[in-house]
């Protein structure tokens, strides 16, 4: 039987254990599209918490109702009303965002952080905890773009939020903020957090 | 019940409540989506024709949208023409403004693209390229000054700056600008919209 994690517990492997982003390479499409700028990386975080957490109430709830056949379907469908409904949102009272973000906003339905966790805990565990778990997965999906959003912006353009914080003399680096130093980034993020991981697995 | 009227009934419901739902929210923010577009397009079409206060559009067809532009006096101001069309990695919408008689560009902006960012997206820089589009002759063809300039004194009054590194991005503007002027032109010669008069089409 498997053993039940504390309410602590739970939020906190979204953040390092089990971290969308760091641990188990999900919603790569984003992470490497929408961070060219701080604001765009936490834009979508935000879309996809709401739409994460929202999307695991809803299938914690009616779990027992949704004969496994369909279950995917279902979670799809929800997911997808959930993804229109921040659509809509940010179209109408954040315009300029949701044009910057373009199409991957809509494209949060097929990102695999939300059907994952639907199909690993909403399904199996209880409303309160579905919660919980979303709260930490979208936590540490957020801080993920963060951390690329900040690099790339900075050495890419010099700014932070849109705020010059690099000196005249500093020359941006244009390749961070195209494809290329989005993966540049999360490559280096990735061996970083690999080499943490097996540090502390030797002490 | 069957397993199989379970799973219809499931998804049955399931869809109904979700669709009623978004036909709720997409009710609730539709005028304010509508509003934000149409504020876009203000902006654009008062950055382009100078002491434009009141629109009207003359013709729309695909890719491309023509407006008459009224100043406070009820004098026409000029023309904006909206046109769409494929960049360097996406589609482009641009604005550009026209004086009264047709044979001037007084400005340019871009509305929407998705080119390079740090270079193909310099079409929407001001010192780079949207400076160079004021007062350009829209009698003839445009074409691109290559090397660039750095002031538009230095160019000819057909001539666009090239930006550079995106010679592309550049030239899928230039092309736009270039067909519009030329679809102008056809429609007032076909009569599709008249310049002076009160209707268009």
């Amino acid at each position: 039987m498997m053993a039940t994690k504390s309410i602590r517990a739970e939020f906190l492997k979204g953040l390092w254990d089990e971290n969308p982003v760091f641990r188990q390479l999900l919603g790569m499409c984003p992470t490497l599209a929408v961070t060219g700028t701080v604001i765009t990386g936490l834009a979508m975080g935000l879309a996809t918490t709401f739409v994460l957490i929202l999307s695991s109430l809803v299938v914690s709830s009616i779990k027992k109702l949704i004969p496994p056949q369909v279950r995917i379907a279902s979670y799809i469908v929800v997911i997808a009303s959930f993804v229109t409904i921040a659509d809509q949102f940010l179209k109408a009272y954040f315009y300029p965002l949701s044009k910057a973000l373009g199409p991957y906003v809509p494209l949060i339905v097929v990102n695999c952080i939300i059907l994952g966790r639907q199909e690993a805990f909403a399904s199996r565990n209880s409303v309160g905890r579905s919660f919980i778990d979303a709260l930490g997965m979208s936590t540490g999906f957020i801080l993920a773009l963060l951390m690329l959003g900040t690099i790339r912006e900075i050495l890419g353009a010099g700014t932070f939020l849109g705020y010059r914080v690099m000196g005249t003399w500093f020359k941006p680096w244009i390749i961070m903020i195209l494809p290329a130093g989005a993966f540049i980034t999360l490559g280096t993020l990735l061996g970083i957090a690999i080499a943490i991981e097996r540090k502390a697995k030797r002490r | 019940m069957s397993l199989s009227s379970r799973m219809i009934l499931v998804l049955t419901a399931v869809g109904l409540i979700t669709g009623g739902f978004l036909a709720g929210v997409a009710k609730l923010t539709k005028e304010r989506i509508t509003l934000n577009i149409q504020a876009e397009i203000e902006r654009a079409i008062k950055a382009v024709v100078d002491e434009a206060e009141v629109s009207k559009v003359l013709y729309r067809g695909e890719g491309l949208v023509i407006y008459r532009e009224m100043d406070a006096k009820g004098q026409i101001a000029g023309f904006a023409v909206q046109a769409t069309g494929i960049g360097f990695q996406d589609k482009i919408t641009l604005m550009f403004g026209l004086n009264e008689t047709l044979t001037k560009i007084t400005g340019l902006t871009i509305i929407e693209q998705k080119e390079t960012p740090g270079l193909g997206a310099k079409i929407m820089d001001w010192e780079t390229f949207l400076q160079f589009w004021k007062n350009r002759d829209a009698t003839g063809e445009l074409s691109l000054r290559k090397p660039p300039v750095r002031t538009p004194d230095e160019l000819l009054s057909t001539e666009i700056n090239t930006i550079t590194a995106a010679t592309i991005s550049s030239k899928k503007v230039l092309a736009l600008v270039n067909l519009s002027l030329q679809k102008v032109r056809e429609l007032i010669k076909d009569k599709m919209i008249t310049i002076e008069g009160d209707d268009g089409h």
